[in-house]
């Protein structure tokens, strides 16, 4: 589903990573890990087109990452950025975002699989009703996990889905991630983490540390 | 209705002592308003008589070349004044603003005089210069504010925009929700006059028009037009500036660029 090649990428005159290969196919769960600062994020970025590369390709469900076909390769995409925060004053209407681009008429957005997604990860489906502001960082990163797994898309993006979550908690996201790659035809599933425990429960984990120039 | 009654130079001086008044208040209470107020009313005189002694000579020719070339130069210092109250780089916006203003203009301001007040000679001075004059000032200032608004919370809310575009928005999905508070932002103070329109205050145009002669009945007409043409050509100005900005506002892949002087 995903295949990075030689990927490069530099910030002003700093190579943060280059000649990095990469491959995810639909059921696997790939976590790159690694010290602040050496481009883990930037890689997921440059996936979405982002981040222009000096050098390599991205090759997304067989389609090479151009600004010509980068929007049917973002439409193959479900992102959850790290410490999103949206302008967007309920829970409900953040919930709704995505699914009001017009790639995801076609996805029906079922409330009953919202609150089986909100029940798994331990979630309370009255949080729905609540201003955002009432909900904690761990529920938010929660919230957005389900909205990421609603979309469907068969490209999952996750930038730090546990940092804020307890060791309860983090157990129930690893679990529905791991589902999420393997349930139905199959998702293929970039994430980025520090934590251990979700790094443990992910098919490959690639320590960014060895990639730096 | 009779002629209006002109006001003498001295008549004109002893009316300015008014301004006496806001001065000893903004001196008294250490506003630190006074020189702006000097400096202001100084050169509100300056440029209204050298405005009437251009306008003067535009009614005089009355040639539908100078009048356009006089509508050139409106649309160009409304583009610097926008380039100026912006802090957005010249080379993003000057193009699109120009093309915005010009566009807006003639299409609404010569289906104004040619469609609705079906004139024999749309490009007189009499009615083209007040019309597009009128226009151009309030798309500035609509200009001004929606402009600001967007790519200020463009900038600010970048998470959105990127969170949008990474899940499958087009460009024009992404910009969408900063479009919308724009154009919230720069048109709910003309919604919210127009509403109360001749109920808390007579408008300027229905006063000139009432001053100047004409029955009102005539300037309700004229001051309903007035309102729906600005409001029409301040949007669609609006819309052609963020549409024609976009190609430098963003790259190739969707990212936004610095629009912002350093």
């Amino acid at each position: 589903m995903l295949r990075i090649e030689n990927l490069g990428v530099r910030f002003g005159q700093k190579e943060l990573f280059s000649d990095m290969n990469l491959h995810v196919g639909r059921g696997e769960v790939v976590c790159l890990t690694g010290p602040s600062g050496c481009g883990k994020t930037t890689l997921l970025k440059a996936v979405m087109g982002f981040v222009s590369p000096f050098q390599g390709t991205v090759v997304v469900d067989g389609i090479q990452l151009t600004p010509q076909m980068v929007h049917i390769i973002r439409h193959r995409i479900a992102w959850m950025p790290q410490g999103l925060s949206l302008p967007c004053e309920w829970v409900r209407e953040m919930v709704r975002l995505p699914f009001d681009l017009r790639v995801n008429r076609g996805t029906s957005f079922s409330e009953e699989k919202l609150q089986e997604y909100f029940c798994t990860l331990g979630l309370d489906t009255s949080l729905l009703d609540k201003r955002l502001h009432e909900v904690s960082g761990g529920q938010r990163q929660r919230i957005l996990l389900a909205i990421t797994a609603m979309q469907e898309k068969p490209l999952v993006v996750i930038d730090e889905p546990t940092s804020a979550l307890d060791q309860a908690s983090t157990q129930k996201a690893l679990q529905f991630v791991q589902r999420l790659a393997t349930e139905g035809r199959g998702r293929a599933i970039l994430s980025v983490s520090h934590d251990p425990r979700f790094m443990e429960g992910c098919d490959k984990v690639i320590d960014f540390t060895n990639h730096k120039s | 209705m009779g002629t209006t009654i002109d006001i003498s130079y001295w008549g004109l001086g002893i009316g300015m002592l008014l301004l006496l008044i806001p001065l000893y208040f903004f001196h008294r209470f250490k506003t630190g308003l006074v020189k702006a107020t000097i400096v202001g009313a100084i050169r509100m005189v300056v440029q209204l008589f050298l405005i009437g002694i251009y306008l003067k000579y535009l009614f005089l020719w009355d040639n539908p070349w100078i009048n356009f070339l006089w509508v050139f130069i409106m649309v160009f210092v409304a583009t610097e004044t926008a380039l100026s109250r912006t802090r957005l780089k010249r080379n993003i916006l000057m193009i699109p603003i120009v093309v915005g203003f010009l566009a807006s203009a003639i299409l609404v301001g010569l289906y104004f005089l040619g469609v609705v007040l079906q004139l024999d000679n749309i490009f007189g001075a009499q009615y083209m210069i007040p019309i597009f004059g009128i226009l151009m000032g309030n798309m500035l200032s609509s200009n001004v504010v929606a402009l600001n608004t967007f790519y200020t919370n463009l900038m600010r809310e970048q998470q959105l925009y990127y969170y949008l575009l990474g899940n499958g928005a087009t460009r024009h999905e992404a910009t969408a929700p900063f479009v919308r508070e724009a154009i919230i932002k720069a048109f709910s103070p003309a919604i919210a006059n127009m509403a109360v329109m001749g109920l808390v205050a007579l408008p300027g145009t229905m006063i000139g028009q009432i001053l100047g002669g004409s029955s009102p009945n005539v300037a309700i007409k004229y001051q309903m037009m007035i309102i729906v043409i600005t409001v029409t050509a301040s949007i669609l100005s609006l819309m052609i500036t963020l549409w024609m900005a976009a190609r430098k506002t963003f790259d190739s892949y969707g990212c936004i660029r610095q629009v912002f002087k350093e």
